[in-house]
């Protein structure tokens, strides 16, 4: 379970600051599909990557699984990263200087694991691409690329997959492959997924939905409000 | 740890390419260590197994003065309680020699040697004959091949030595202690003993050196040394071991080679220059990688750990290539050389190896660490923002300001806790390489201080130029705006362009300062004869022969009374040394000095103190006489005009008023030089001997024969050809040089590449904004000449502020560490200056030129 109290982000611009997300409350259920939709701009990245420890609120707390991540250091959210969250980033960000099947094996390796590369090998071949594992990210097609992004995700069989506009850098047929792939993991797994996206196709597919616009929550499906502390 | 291992390993496969530069700027510092050491302590190690056959013994007792019977008595007695298991005697002398048949005569180094030489080392004789004392004795002469060729005689010929005739029985091909490329007065020729006492050219105050060899028992060699050196110091006999030579080549060798480590320890450095701009480069094209690491789980440690790992691997690959460029470049090191620095065969020694390989690692990651440590500073969050790179996304915030208080907030206290840290271990590492903290802090300084006044120019001139970025020229203007625009390289290249031509030049004009204290010249006008040991009786004669057969040189000759003394006491305004043991507390005052008479001033000479005497004037008191003394003897021991002077000239005591002091030009020492010059009078009735200066006769056969006439008229006179041996002095001058010559030039071209390699890795950050330029419509021209105008400026400044750090290191070593005279290098620095501005501009350009090349498309969609 993902729990959001009172979370904003401001940054600093110019003579004053910028209010980027307003305070706001969010519960994500486990084993849910969630989407975040708005336009550009509306906040929806910010949100996501808060979520991921990749930032940190200017207020508020955000718990994942019962741990406050918060007050965690770099360190400390790197190892959370690595044991409980899968991220898919809509510009794939695979080492460009790794193979495929290398790229799947790092966050084992990381996490110091015994049996990573049979198990790389296992997600490759559930993505669809173990012929092309000896391939370098550059030998790769986009759909390709986000299919081993997910593979890499899935590497520490994460309870929460973070996906940021996973088709916003595919045609519509590769981008549905990868859309039935995540709700696949959803389904098979019982992964928690939140996705950002401004297409509407994909986010009827969610199970909820949040909007956002100019940094504020807009709508939101019920089952997502904070129950009183 | 295995991921870090295997993660730097598949990092490495990838990117090798992009630090091949890394890995050569390491392998040309190491390389130059590397070689620099081996071949120094390859000389060593020959030197230092010689040192026993160098002395031929363990101890030597020598005296120029002769053994008198007391004082043969009282090292008789000293020696019978010592452990001594053999003795033997030999005397060594400077003569005249020619072919019984012929009219030639040189100078050669005679010496007279007992049954039991040498002790140790073998004499090898020419043809495999073995050498016993049996060939020499009842006027048998073994000599050194050059004079065979000198005298036109072979095998079995007679030479005449104190005009006594004596049979060539063997030619020396090698001799125990005696190098090559030694100085040497001349030819060895060696005979019986009991025969070079019966010649008689040992008559009084002739220059030889009697001797004592003694085998002693190992354990007591050093005490036995002290003992003897401490008793008989007073007596004028000097003692040394085969330890203390040892010791006093090891120094010298040790000195030059601490120089020369730290000229390797200056290319070192220069790589480590490369090292740090490429490692730059390198951290900003991995910002990505870095982001995702951390994304998926990565610390910041572990990440670290991979570049660190990646860096002292090809740290380690980079000392690896040095140490087999330093081998090829040994083996290469042609024979003549070789046989003028000792003859050893010149190999890599293991200590040279590891430390060449240590010191690689060491600067690698000492110079990689600052730079890498930005990964520290990357954030995750960054991948969520469309590719864009650059550090400092998603970095905490920072409250903007200018205050102090919000520039000390800014400050990366990790990052200048490490550059402080980098910078005290590239000190320490300078001066293990230097063996001497001094030097060490020296270049470091150096070092630091150009760095400072580097990053000042950089600030300075982003400020300075601004108003320039409104001129209507477009490349000018984007020029200037390439110079201060956010993430600009101008700190970067003035830095490692700046720290490098600062390196390159010093080096270089302190070898010009070097080669300037070397250089040594034929004198066209001075003196080029020497004539030494002229009895005064012998005096008018040998002034009859030079003006017969010495033409206008000969009859100008000088003949000029010399005599030998110590000083043995001062009574002094300033100090008061009341006997020869406290003269020895006063260290050379109290070695033994050449001292003349005369009745005026040389034509190198003027009065800084005091009054040179009228030598009309009647004689002062009897007993006193007046001495003037040289500037430097007033300087070092506070020795003033008015002060009294005891001397012991030839066992004779003396007192003597200093009444002047004189400067001495030593560089103009046409006129010849003294430390003490006496007013005639009881000095010109003692025994003493002559030294002659002229210029001889041009032509070879001319000074042959007057050699000839003087020898044969007067066997105990030496007749030196200055040709000769300023000849061999200028070939051993011109080895050293070119020792010299060839680490400067490595340590140049070092630089220059190392310069090449620094500034073409700036070129990544210019190749996205070349190719949007050009998708707006900048033609090639233009784009070359914005690059071509913001190069050479950087070049040209960084070229000045290398330059004026040159001329203050030259100046700070020359005078404080090598104590020789400093000249500024004025047409060295100012080219200096140029070249790198040409050369900056130059490679500015041509590292761009595939982007200048290349379709934008293809730049943009890489990036």
């Amino acid at each position: 379970m993902i729990e959001l109290r009172g979370v904003s982000r401001t940054v600093p611009s110019g003579s004053g600051t910028l209010t980027i997300l307003h305070p706001l409350d969010l519960v994500i259920p486990a084993g849910r599909v969630v989407a975040i939709t708005g336009p550009s701009g509306s906040g929806k990245s910010t949100l996501l990557g808060l979520i991921a420890g990749l930032d940190a609120p200017s207020q508020g707390r955000i718990v994942i699984d019962g741990t406050d991540i918060t007050v965690l250091g770099e360190d400390g959210l790197a190892k959370l990263r690595g044991a409980k969250i899968g991220f898919v980033f809509q510009f794939f960000h695979l080492l460009p200087s790794l193979t495929a099947f290398e790229n799947v094996l790092v966050p084992m390796e990381i996490a110091g694991g015994r049996g990573g590369a049979r198990r790389a090998d296992g997600l490759l071949a559930e993505v669809g691409l173990t012929d092309r594992r000896h391939h370098y990210p550059s030998q790769l097609s986009g759909g390709e690329q986000q299919r081993v992004a997910i593979a890499r995700a899935l590497a520490n069989d994460p309870p929460i997959l973070l996906a940021d506009e996973p088709t916003g850098n595919l045609d519509s047929a590769t981008g549905h492959q990868v859309i039935e792939l995540l709700l696949n993991v959803n389904r098979t797994r019982r992964t928690t997924l939140v996705l950002v996206t401004h297409d509407p196709e994909l986010a009827a597919l969610a199970d909820m939905t949040v909007s956002l616009r100019d940094g504020r929550v807009v709508q939101a499906d019920e089952r997502l409000a904070l129950a009183d502390p | 740890m295995r991921f870090v291992l295997r993660m730097a390993a598949r990092e490495l496969r990838a990117s090798w390419r992009r630090l091949l530069f890394f890995f050569l700027c390491v392998a040309i510092g190491v390389g130059a260590i590397v070689a620099l050491r081996s071949v120094i302590q390859t000389v060593r190690a020959g030197l230092v197994r010689e040192a026993r056959s160098i002395i031929a013994s363990d101890v030597l007792i020598q005296t120029n003065r002769g053994w008198t019977p007391d004082l043969r008595a009282e090292v008789d007695r000293r020696l019978a309680d010592a452990d001594v298991l053999d003795r033997t005697e030999s005397i060594e002398t400077a003569t005249m020699v020619r072919a019984e048949q012929g009219r030639v005569a040189r100078m050669v180094e005679l010496r007279g040697v007992e049954p039991a030489f040498p002790f140790y080392g073998t004499l090898v004789l020419r043809g495999g004959q073995p050498y016993s004392h049996a060939l020499v004795r009842g006027r048998g002469a073994l000599v050194g091949p050059e004079l065979l060729v000198q005298l036109g005689i072979q095998g079995g010929d007679r030479i005449v030595i104190g005009g006594q005739p004596f049979e060539v029985r063997g030619i020396i091909e090698q001799e125990p202690g005696r190098r090559v490329g030694a100085f040497s007065f001349g030819a060895r020729v060696l005979v019986d003993l009991e025969d070079l006492l019966s010649t008689g050219l040992l008559s009084y105050g002739s220059r030889a050196s009697h001797q004592i060899l003694l085998r002693v028992r190992e354990p007591a060699v050093a005490a036995l040394t002290r003992r003897l050196r401490e008793d008989l110091r007073d007596r004028f006999v000097s003692t040394r071991s085969y330890q203390a030579l040892e010791d006093d080549i090891g120094e010298d060798l040790q000195r030059a080679e601490n120089y020369l480590s730290l000229v390797g320890f200056v290319i070192v450095v220069l790589g480590g220059i490369g090292v740090w701009s490429v490692t730059r480069v390198f951290v900003r094209q991995k910002i990505r990688s870095v982001a995702i690491l951390k994304c998926v789980g990565a610390t910041t440690r572990q990440v670290l750990a991979t570049y660190v790992v990646q860096v002292a691997l090809l740290g380690l690959a980079g000392s690896g290539l040095g140490v087999a460029l330093a081998w090829l470049g040994v083996a290469s090191i042609p024979a003549s050389v070789t046989a003028a620095f000792g003859g050893a065969a010149y190999g890599l020694t293991a200590s040279a190896v590891v430390q060449g390989l240590l010191v690689g690692l060491l600067v690698s990651l000492l110079f990689a660490l600052v730079p890498l440590l930005e990964v520290r500073r990357v954030r995750p969050l960054l991948l969520l923002r469309g590719g864009e790179s650059g550090l400092g996304a998603g970095t905490p915030d920072r409250t903007p300001g200018w205050g102090l208080g919000s520039w000390l907030r800014r400050i990366d206290y990790v990052q200048a806790g490490t550059g402080v840290a980098v910078t005290a271990a590239l000190v320490l590492v300078a001066s293990w390489q230097a063996a001497s903290l001094r030097a060490g802090g020296l270049v470091s300084l150096g070092f630091a201080g150009v760095a400072l006044v580097l990053s000042g120019a950089a600030w300075a001139v982003v400020r300075v130029v601004r108003p320039l970025s409104a001129t209507p020229w477009f490349p000018l203007r984007h020029a200037v705006l390439s110079l201060r625009r956010p993430g600009n390289q101008t700190r970067v290249i003035l830095l490692a362009v700046g720290l490098g031509s600062f390196f390159v030049l010093g080096v270089r004009a302190l070898q010009q300062n070097l080669m300037a204290e070397f250089a040594l010249e034929l004198d066209q006008r001075g003196a080029d004869m020497f004539l030494i040991d002229i009895q005064r009786d012998q005096v008018a004669g040998v002034r009859q022969i030079l003006r017969e057969r010495g033409g206008e040189g000969g009859a100008a000759a000088r003949l000029v009374p010399v005599l030998r003394a110590r000083v043995t006491a001062v009574r002094g305004r300033e100090v008061n040394l009341e006997s020869y043991a406290d003269v020895r507390g006063r260290g050379s005052l109290a070695r033994e000095y050449t001292i003349t008479y005369r009745a005026g001033l040389e034509a190198n000479e003027t009065i800084t103190a005091g009054a040179i005497w009228n030598s009309e004037a009647p004689l002062p008191a009897a007993g006193v006489q007046e001495v003037s003394i040289e500037q430097s003897i007033h300087e070092r021991f506070d020795i003033n005009v008015g002060d009294t002077m005891r001397f012991d000239v030839l066992g004779r005591s003396l007192e003597a008023r200093v009444t002047s002091v004189r400067r001495v030009e030593w560089e103009d020492s046409r006129s010849g030089g003294f430390m003490f010059v006496f007013r005639p009078g009881a000095l010109s009735e003692a025994p003493h001997s002559f030294i002659g200066f002229l210029r001889g006769p041009a032509d070879a056969i001319d000074r042959a024969r007057l050699q000839h006439a003087l020898v044969e008229r007067y066997p105990n006179i030496s007749a030196i050809d200055g040709r000769d041996i300023l000849a061999r002095i200028q070939s051993i001058v011109d080895n050293v040089m070119l020792a010299i010559s060839i680490v400067g030039g490595v340590a140049f071209f070092g630089g220059v590449l190392i310069l090449v390699g620094a500034v073409a890795m700036t070129k990544f950050q210019r190749v996205y904004e070349a190719a949007i330029l050009r998708t707006l419509g900048a033609g090639t021209r233009l784009l070359t000449l914005m690059i071509a105008i913001e190069y050479c400026a950087l070049g040209l400044l960084a070229g000045l502020i290398g330059a004026a750090g040159a001329l203050a290191l030259s100046w700070a070593v020359s005078r404080h560490l090598f104590d020789i005279p400093w000249e500024p290098t004025p047409v060295l620095l100012g080219a200096g200056t140029i070249l790198t501005a040409a050369l900056v501009g130059t490679i500015g350009v041509l590292a761009s030129l595939d982007v200048l090349r290349r379709k934008p498309l293809g730049t943009l969609r890489a990036e």
